[in-house]
Order: structure tokens, then C-alpha cells, then sequence
């Protein structure tokens, strides 16, 4: 069946394909290769220019626009200089030493640092705070029991601190002995973690709180100073 | 293309593979992604003892987002802030920064909507209204913004005749005619959800964007031109907030009010009278004035309640309250708990204070002088 | 072989299918119609039936895009697909009880969904909202139809297919994948966060690329060389173009989540493969309107052939106007605006439903006999094409005021920005009223060529079981 035989209008008003012939001309379409025409070699040259700028502008679309692959939107970094990095680890670490104080110690030591006299010792301006880092850490650690003098006015010979019958990390002591140093007009050295598991692990096996005097001989190059 | 066989499986596998990417390749990435603090430290941990975010909705509010997915309101409604570059919703005010896959992930249903005939409300509950204007909204819309094409929901309100303590007045504009509708669990349920939607917290990978001055000042128009309720002007929080702090410093300067009035200022039974809609509170301001210099003693009655105590002059120590102060604190509890009245200034406190040039410090009023007209 | 008996006694065995579904689509049809009215004026005035719940705009919107996507869509669909496969194929339908049984599952299934939808059953997911029971009557129903019209594309006599048999044969076959994937994501084994959203948008859209379009574009492919009387022209490309939609359709569809709460990897790619889009689009529109130009005289006698070339012109400007949409420049002004409303409606109804309303009118004369009066389907024509194009102008105008206002953040919300937009939604309920009276005329038409005289037809019903 020839293309013309189609075109020609049926006299009886009837041109339509039947079923057959349509599908049997459209496969036969398929099959035939394309007869070449004036602009047979022009076409695919403009279709293959069209589709590669079509590839180049996705492509850099899409290396602009897919994050590359992240799930998170990019985020603004801001480069920060060691001395800044620095200052906001220890204000970290001083944020969330102040938190762990007003949870688990200033019922008695207060949350300004100035105890309650004759009950319970001062942390502002005290030398057990501002003495060697390990003082206050071992204090945490294993408590204190007995009478000490701070600033010259004697306490305690009851109560006694017992940190370590409620766990409490080697993460969690740093940050809050760090913070309790460096409050009130304290002025004492920040307390690493790897210091306080340090100690952790040297008195693991004693079982008593300590005494005062005991810690105050141990430490007594950073007593007075 | 004319085997079958070969047909089905070449167009499954053109659907498999976009497939495999955003359904299979997403679901991975996802993975179990949860709450987090809003920054990590150094190490990349969850700090010990941060808040975490986003947090679950609460038992109710779960239930209201069940009745917001029912009622259809996702068909007007996002909830989601989209990037700076890619659309104008932080420069409109509609939340501080734009919303993350984190925000959504404890939620049942998301429905993050996809048109906007309705404003977006992914941090409608940052907006400060109350219930009441949610109730108010709900019920009719247009009673707030006259050209709103929020449908009203009456059928989830009854209306009454007659109002007790939960329920919502409507006054018409010219305030003649009034209605009186309470709501129904449904609407409660909805409300609370509203006001839970909050993106109101910095993650990891998101903070806020700090906005120019300009914008702010825009966004201040806008609110007041759309909703004249919910804002405040600077200088009267200004002076409410520090009004709060002289009611609540216990320390020298301080006013030390809420020892006995209570932080709540329903005072305590029997001891001492509360402030939380009181007569004394929202009445008379000299006599306000004057208790807030000298004190008060003998029996006086508040809300029909009988009280015979002494307060002796107020602040530490006694009688030391500035004319600033004073104005201050009482524009705080004329403002708080419910009250609303209006604010004190120093000068009204100064022209007291003169008006009493004669009498001697530190001595109390007592009801029966205040009962009495003022000189 | 060739002769006009043989189609006779294909159009005999479909009758009865293809007039259950064409009337049971027609119904839908109206029930759509309705409830985009009352959407509309209830836009127009928000107090408009503000006491009934049932009936709550978002309800409504909701219950009318199922109606017409899932009641007049699926079923016109069946309809459609099972004439055009049958005489492609030269093969008789078979087991009409069988079809017609799931037929009357399918419909039954849509409208306990839509009253599920009134009545607060719904889910804020896109075309997912219908309550979950009904799921699996809609997927059983639908593979027992998909499997009976498989069976009468295996029996063909000439083995080779051509275009119209690869569109149709696609789309009836990815439905059900999609429609699995959405029920596992949803239901079966739910997604977390926003991949629900991702998931839902993925298979709303979906739904109108891989479904609805490919049965408009093959009844297309197949009703313009039918009515024409000749060959596609440049037939060659139609290969290329139904691989590049099946490629790249399922993942242009997400590029409407630009900016959102999702990994921005998932629209970048949409947003990319929209663009890519253009060669299909440009070969489907290559094959229709080269052909068509050919002999556009025939094109304006013959009514069914002017409704599918009003399809495939609409199909190719609406195309190409979402390609320039999705670009992330433009995404930025037209999102979340109600430019969503003039893609929806510019493909069911200015594309699918035009083409399927070609179709019926090409095929109801063969299959009942009887002829439908050129003055009816003439008003149809005139009514249908002057309301979709008032209803998409609107939408379209209304749609760039609503993104460009809401762009200035010194505008407020509803009393600036929307009450801009508001004199559009007015005009879109007036092109609704049109568009009814459209579509009551379609109805008409169909309902009367098929059953002349109600009585008869229920005698003739009778018989036919009994047989």
C-alpha cells in the first residue's frame, strides 16, 4: 500500500486507516531506513549541538546545585584562628561546667560560690579551688571527709562531699572543677579530661574520702601560693 | 519492543532506577537521623545535659496535627521555610532560618503542603499569640484580618449565652453585639498543635540568619498592619522586663515581691493576697503607688476574700524603690498572670511621692486611710 | 482479513466495557465538575457553606482531584485503553464480565475514598489522601483489568506493535509499580520525615506523567494517522520519544521541592531532567502537528480530531511552559503559588481529558452504532476549549501576581498579596460554571448514544448475563 493510495480522499467519504493497514504501515515505517532529504546531513549536526549545550548547562547545574549529594544544606564555615577555637572550646566546657554545678552542687556551695558559713565552705576565692587541679578532682572523686580550714574559718566535721556515690564523668568533673576554678573571680587553670581520668585511674583503689590535711600535705607546693 | 517481556522489563527498569535513587537512595541516606543538640562539640558528641531538637509533639497535639491532616488545611498551608536562595521566606518573617530533614523527622505525618493561599506556619507557634486568638481564628478568621479567605470552622465550636472562665468573647468591630463561643476538644486538639509548630532552635546544620535592620523594621510594619494584637511596643517590654526583675531580685536594690506574692502572683491563701487579677492591682494607680512606697497594713479584701497582714514598705531595704522602679514593677503586675492594664510611668510615681511630701518615712498606709478620698 | 466486519465484531465485544466505563467515567466527570465549583466559590467566599464540615475547602480541592484523576482519569482510561489495544490488536475482548466486575470494584473503591475524604479519613499526602482501606480494592481491581487487557494485546495477529500499543501498554503497567511503591513508603513500611514528602510528591506527579500522559499520547499516536488516513510523519522519532519519557519523566517530577526541608540533590536532578524534558516533548509535538498540518482542513471536520489536536497543542505549550517553570530562577517566584493549579488542570484537563474526549467521540458512533448530533459535540468543543482556556489564563496570570506580590515581604500576607490574586479566583468559578456546562453536555452525549432507551438496554443487559 502506497503512501498516495492513502492520501487520495474515498469517494464514499471514507479515508481512514483500518486498523490493519495503519499498523502495518506505521511497523514497515520503522523498518525502512529514512530516505536521506536537502537537509538530511544538516539535522542531526544542529540536534547534536542543541543536546551537547543541553548536557554542558545540566552538568554544571547540576555540580552547582546538588550539594554534592549532601543531606544537610551547605552550612556557612567560618574559618576560625586557633586563639578563637580555642576560646570557644573553654567557653563550652565552662557552660556546661556551670550547668553541672546548679545541678549537683550549689544546693550547698550556693550558686554564687560562697557556701554557707559555718556549714558549708566558700568556692569564691577559696585556695582548695584554686590549689593544683588535682586537689579538686580528687574531692569529686572520692569526697572529703573531716575538718578543714577555709580562709581562715574552720568546717565541717560531719558532712562531707561524696561525688562518687552518684557516677559522674571524667568529662563532667573537668568541666565543672574547670568552671568552678575560673568563676567568682577565681582565677585558676583549666582541668583537662585526660587529667582527671589520670587521677581516676591512680586512686582507683582507695576506698575512704580523703582527709584534708592529707591533700593539703600532698599538695602543699600549690597550697599558699 | 515487540517482545512483551522485553518491553515490561525495559520500562521497570527506566521507573527502577529513579526509584532506587529517591525513594531506596534517600531512605539510606536519612538513615536514623534524630534529635541533636543545637551545636556539637569539639569531638563532634552531643554535649552532656543539652536540650536536644527537635522535640516530640505532645499526646494533644499529635491529635491536632490528625485534625489538621482531616480538616484539609494542608491543601492552603506549608510548613516549611525554604533557603535563602531559593525563596523570600525568612526575609518575610515566616522563621529565622530555613527548615532542615531534621526538623520533621519525629514527626507521624509530614505535611510540609505544597501551595500557599495561606501564609506558611512552619513556626506559627513562634509568633506569640494565644489561645484565645487561636480559638478566635479558627472559629471565624475574619474577626482578625477582614480579608482572610481562611474558611471559619464554627462546627468546632459551640456557641452559649452565657460565659464562664474557658471561654472566648468575639466583639464585633463597632463592640455592640458580642458572641460567646466555647470550644470543643476538637479545637482544643488543633490549637495545640498550632502552637507547638516551632522551628525556634539552631542544629548542627542549620543557624539562624541574621537579618539587617531594614528587614526588621519591615517585618514590625507588616505584623502590626495584619494582626495588631500580638505586638508590644519596645519601651513597655522594656519596662516590664525589668519590672519582673525588681519582682523577683531577693538581694540589695531589689524589690523581693514574689516571696510572698508568689511568682505566679496568686499570693497565698489566707496570708498574703495575689495580684493576678485584683482589683487593688488594676484599679486605683496612686493607691497603687502609695502601697508600693510605705506599705500596707490591716484588713482590706480582695476578690471578696478578707486578708490582715502587714507588708512592710516595699524593697531592700525597706522604702528604697525608685520612681523607676516602682513604675516598673507595677507596669510588670499590671500586665502579667492575665492582667492587662495600663503601664506606670516615673512621673506619675514622682508626682505621688510629692503629693506625700509631709508624711513620715517608712510609715504604713492602712486600709482605712486609703478607703478614704485622696487628698 | 482487512475489512471493516473484523472491526465491527472487535467493537461488538467491547461495547458493553467500553459503555460501563465511559459512563461510569462520564458520572465522575460531573461529580468533579461539582465539587470544583463549590472549591471555587468557596475561595470566592469563605463564609460560602463555612457550617458543614463535610465540606470544607481543603476536602473539596482534595475530593475533586481524586474524583477526576482516579474516577473520570482511571476509568476513561480503561475505557480508552481497551478499544484502541483491542482493534490495534485485532483481537476481541474477552472475558467483558470479568472486566466489568472490576470495574464496578474499581468505582465502588473511588467512592468510599471520596466519602472517606469528606469525612476526614484523609491523609495531607498528594493523590494519596483516599483512606487506606480502600488501597487494596483499587490495586486488586485494577491489575485484574490490567491483566484482562494484557490478554488481548497477547492475541494479536500482527506481532509487531506500534506507538499507540507501547503507551498505553506502559502506562496501565507503571501504575500499579507506583502505586505499590507509595503503599510500601506509606503504609507498609513507613518513611521517616520529609522522604514521606519526597515519596508522595514523587508518585503525585508521577501519576500524571506516567499515567495519565501516556494513554492521552497514545490514543493520540493512534487516533490522528486513524482519522487522517495517513502515516505518522518522522514515525521514526516516536521511539525515541516514548524511551526518553520513560527515562526521564520519573525523575523530572521532583523539582517542585526546590528549597525545602529535603536533600538538595533530589530537586537539582528533577530541576536537570526537567530541561531534558524538551526532546520528548518536541518529538511527541514533531509527530502530531507535522501530521496534522498536512491536511488541517480534515482536521477542522472531523470534531474528534480537533479535541486531540487541542490535547496535543495544549500538551506541548503546557510542557514546555513547566520546563521554563522549573528552572530554579523562576521556581523562586512561582512555587507554592497556584501556578500549581495551572500545571494541574492544563494536563488533565487541557491535555488528557481533550484527547479523551477525541477518543470517545471517534469511537461511541463504531461501537453503539448510533450517531451523537454534530451540533452537541460542537457545543461540547466551543464550551470545553473557551472554559479550559479562561480557567489556565486565570490561573496562569493569577498564579505570576501571587509569586511576584509574595516575593515583597513588605506586603501583607492576606490583606496585599491574596486579596491581588482574589479577582483571578472569580474568573476561575465563572471558567468552572462553563466547564460544568461542558461537561453535562459530554455526559449527555455519551449517556444518550448508549442508552437510547434505558428499558431496552436493562433487557438487553439481561440477556447478555444470561448468554
Amino acid at each position: 500500500m502506497s503512501e498516495d493510495s492513502q492520501k487520495q480522499d474515498n469517494p464514499s467519504g471514507n479515508s481512514e486507516f483500518n486498523d490493519e493497514d495503519l499498523v502495518k504501515s506505521h511497523v514497515e515505517l520503522s523498518k525502512t531506513k529514512h530516505e536521506p532529504t536537502k537537509n538530511f546531513l544538516l539535522a542531526p549536526l544542529v540536534f547534536v549541538f542543541v543536546f551537547g549545550c543541553l548536557i554542558f548547562v545540566c552538568s554544571i547545574q547540576l555540580a552547582h546545585s546538588t550539594n554534592s549529594f549532601q543531606l544537610h544544606p551547605p552550612v556557612d564555615v567560618v574559618e576560625l584562628t586557633d586563639e578563637e577555637k580555642e576560646a570557644l572550646r573553654l567557653e563550652r566546657k565552662i557552660i556546661s561546667g556551670e550547668k553541672i554545678f546548679t545541678a549537683r552542687c550549689a544546693s550547698c556551695h550556693q550558686a554564687n560560690g560562697l557556701g554557707i558559713a559555718g556549714q558549708f565552705p566558700p568556692l569564691a576565692d577559696s585556695e582548695w579551688v584554686s590549689a593544683d587541679p588535682a586537689v579538686i578532682t580528687n574531692i569529686i572523686l572520692k569526697g572529703l571527709k573531716g575538718e578543714i580550714l577555709v580562709n581562715g574559718v574552720k568546717y565541717g566535721s560531719s558532712a562531707a562531699v561524696n561525688m562518687a556515690a552518684v557516677p559522674i564523668s571524667d568529662r563532667e568533673i573537668a568541666n565543672v572543677s574547670t568552671y568552678v576554678r575560673q568563676a567568682w573571680g577565681n582565677v585558676a587553670s583549666e582541668v583537662s579530661e585526660d587529667l582527671v581520668a589520670e587521677i581516676r585511674a591512680a586512686n582507683s583503689a582507695k576506698q575512704d574520702q580523703w582527709i584534708g590535711d592529707e591533700l593539703k600535705s600532698m599538695f602543699a607546693d600549690s597550697f599558699g601560693k | 519492543m515487540n517482545n512483551l517481556a522485553k518491553f515490561i522489563s525495559g520500562i521497570f527498569i527506566t521507573l527502577g532506577l529513579a526509584w532506587l535513587a529517591f525513594v531506596v537512595g534517600a531512605r539510606s541516606q536519612y538513615g536514623d537521623l534524630s534529635p541533636t543538640a543545637s551545636s556539637l562539640d569539639e569531638d563532634g558528641n552531643i554535649p552532656v545535659d543539652s536540650d536536644l531538637h527537635p522535640i516530640a509533639l505532645s499526646g494533644i497535639a499529635q491529635q491536632g496535627a490528625e485534625e489538621y491532616a482531616a480538616l484539609g488545611c494542608v491543601t492552603c498551608h506549608t510548613q516549611q521555610v525554604r533557603r535563602e536562595d531559593t525563596g523570600f521566606d525568612v526575609e518575610r518573617g515566616w522563621g529565622n532560618r530555613p527548615s532542615v530533614p531534621r526538623d520533621y523527622v519525629l514527626q507521624k505525618q509530614v505535611l510540609l503542603g505544597n501551595s500557599r493561599i495561606g501564609p506558611d506556619l512552619a513556626n506559627l507557634g513562634s509568633r506569640g499569640h494565644s489561645d484565645e486568638w487561636f480559638h478566635q481564628h479558627l472559629f471565624e478568621p475574619q474577626t482578625i484580618i477582614p480579608s482572610s479567605l481562611c474558611p471559619p470552622s464554627p462546627f468546632l465550636y459551640q456557641q452559649i449565652e452565657n460565659a464562664s472562665s474557658s471561654d472566648i468573647t468575639i466583639s464585633s468591630e463597632d463592640g455592640l453585639d458580642s458572641r460567646i463561643i466555647r470550644p470543643s476538644i476538637r479545637a482544643k486538639r488543633l490549637v495545640a498543635y498550632l502552637s507547638s509548630l516551632k522551628q525556634d532552635y539552631e542544629l548542627p546544620e542549620v543557624s539562624f540568619i541574621e537579618k539587617e535592620e531594614s528587614d526588621a523594621e519591615e517585618e514590625v510594619v507588616q505584623t502590626e498592619s495584619e494582626d495588631m494584637s500580638s505586638t508590644t511596643p519596645k519601651w513597655l517590654e522594656d519596662q516590664i522586663s525589668k519590672g519582673k526583675e525588681v519582682y523577683m531580685k531577693a538581694a540589695t536594690g531589689g524589690g523581693m515581691c514574689f516571696t510572698c506574692h508568689q511568682i505566679n502572683g496568686e499570693g497565698l491563701a489566707g496570708q498574703f493576697p495575689p495580684l493576678a487579677n485584683s482589683d487593688w492591682v488594676l484599679g486605683d494607680k496612686s493607691r497603687l503607688i502609695k502601697i508600693s512606697m510605705y506599705g500596707l497594713m490591716g484588713e482590706i479584701e480582695v476578690n471578696g476574700v478578707k486578708y490582715n497582714n502587714v507588708m512592710a514598705p516595699p524593697g531592700i531595704p525597706p522604702g528604697s524603690l525608685t520612681d523607676e522602679q516602682i513604675a516598673n514593677v507595677l507596669t510588670y503586675i499590671r500586665n502579667e498572670w492575665g492582667n492587662s492594664a495600663s503601664a506606670i510611668s516615673p512621673e506619675e510615681v514622682a508626682s505621688v511621692r510629692a503629693s506625700l511630701k509631709g508624711r513620715a518615712p517608712m510609715q504604713m498606709f492602712t486600709s482605712a486611710e486609703l478607703s478614704s478620698p485622696v487628698q | 482479513m482487512s475489512s471493516d466486519s473484523s472491526e465491527k465484531i472487535i467493537d461488538r465485544s467491547a461495547k458493553w466495557v467500553f459503555s460501563f466505563f465511559i459512563s461510569s467515567a462520564g458520572l465522575w466527570l460531573l461529580v468533579a465538575a461539582l465539587f470544583a465549583y463549590l472549591a471555587a466559590a468557596k475561595l470566592t467566599d469563605p463564609f460560602f457553606l463555612s457550617s458543614c464540615e463535610l465540606l470544607t475547602y481543603g476536602k473539596i480541592k482534595v475530593a475533586q482531584a481524586n474524583a477526576f484523576v482516579y474516577g473520570w482519569g482511571g476509568n476513561a482510561i480503561f475505557a480508552v485503553s481497551i478499544w484502541i489495544l483491542a482493534r490495534l490488536a485485532q483481537a476481541e475482548v474477552r472475558g467483558p464480565i470479568f472486566l466489568v466486575f472490576a470495574g464496578v470494584i474499581w468505582n465502588l473503591a473511588i467512592t468510599f475514598g471520596i466519602l472517606g475524604i469528606l469525612d476526614g479519613h484523609m491523609s495531607g499526602h498528594e493523590m494519596l489522601e483516599m483512606p487506606t482501606e480502600v488501597w487494596p480494592a483499587m490495586l486488586i481491581s485494577y491489575l485484574l483489568i490490567t491483566l484482562l487487557i494484557l490478554v488481548i494485546h497477547r492475541s494479536r495477529i500482527i506481532k509487531e506493535t506500534i506507538a499507540p500499543q507501547w503507551f498505553i501498554l506502559a502506562a496501565l503497567l507503571w501504575f500499579p509499580a507506583l502505586f505499590l511503591i507509595a503503599w510500601n513508603g506509606m503504609e507498609i513500611n513507613p518513611a521517616r520525615g520529609t522522604l514521606q514528602t519526597v515519596l508522595s510528591m514523587w508518585y503525585g506527579q508521577s501519576l500524571i506523567w506516567l499515567w495519565l500522559t501516556p494513554v492521552a499520547l497514545g490514543a493520540a499516536y493512534y487516533l490522528i494517522p486513524a482519522i487522517l488516513g495517513r502515516t505518522i510523519d518522522k514515525y521514526y522519532l516516536a521511539i525515541f520519544g516514548f524511551w526518553c519519557i520513560a527515562a526521564l519523566a520519573p525523575w523530572s517530577v521532583v523539582h517542585h521541592l526546590e528549597g525545602g526541608p529535603v536533600p538538595m540533590w533530589i530537586p537539582a536532578i528533577g530541576t536537570v531532567m526537567s530541561i531534558a524534558m524538551v526532546f520528548p516533548i518536541a518529538v511527541a509535538s514533531t509527530n502530531f502537528h507535522a501530521t496534522a498540518f498536512l491536511d488541517i482542513g480534515k482536521v477542522w471536520d472531523s470534531l474528534p480530531l480537533r479535541f486531540v489536536i487541542f490535547g496535543t497543542l495544549s500538551y506541548t505549550v503546557s510542557s514546555y511552559i513547566g520546563v521554563v517553570f522549573s528552572l530554579p530562577a523562576v521556581a523562586k517566584i512561582t512555587q507554592f503559588t497556584i501556578i500549581n493549579e495551572f500545571h494541574f488542570n492544563q494536563r488533565v484537563y487541557g491535555f488528557f481529558s481533550m484527547i479523551i474526549f477525541g477518543a470517545v467521540y471517534f469511537a461511541l458512533p463504531r461501537i453503539t452504532g448510533r450517531e451523537i448530533p454534530k451540533i452537541a459535540k460542537s457545543f461540547h468543543f466551543w464550551t470545553s476549549t473557551f472554559g479550559v482556556l479562561l480557567l489556565l489564563m486565570a490561573y496562569l496570570i493569577g498564579g505570576l501576581t501571587h509569586g511576584v506580590l509574595a516575593g515583597q515581604p513588605s506586603l501583607p500576607w492576606s490583606s496585599s498579596v491574596i486579596q491581588s490574586v482574589q479577582p483571578y479566583f472569580i474568573i476561575t468559578k465563572f471558567a468552572f460554571v462553563i466547564l460544568a456546562f461542558s461537561q453535562i453536555d459530554f455526559v449527555f452525549n455519551v449517556w444518550r448514544v448508549i442508552f437510547p432507551n434505558p428499558l431496552v438496554w436493562l433487557l438487553a443487559c439481561k440477556k447478555e448475563v444470561e448468554a
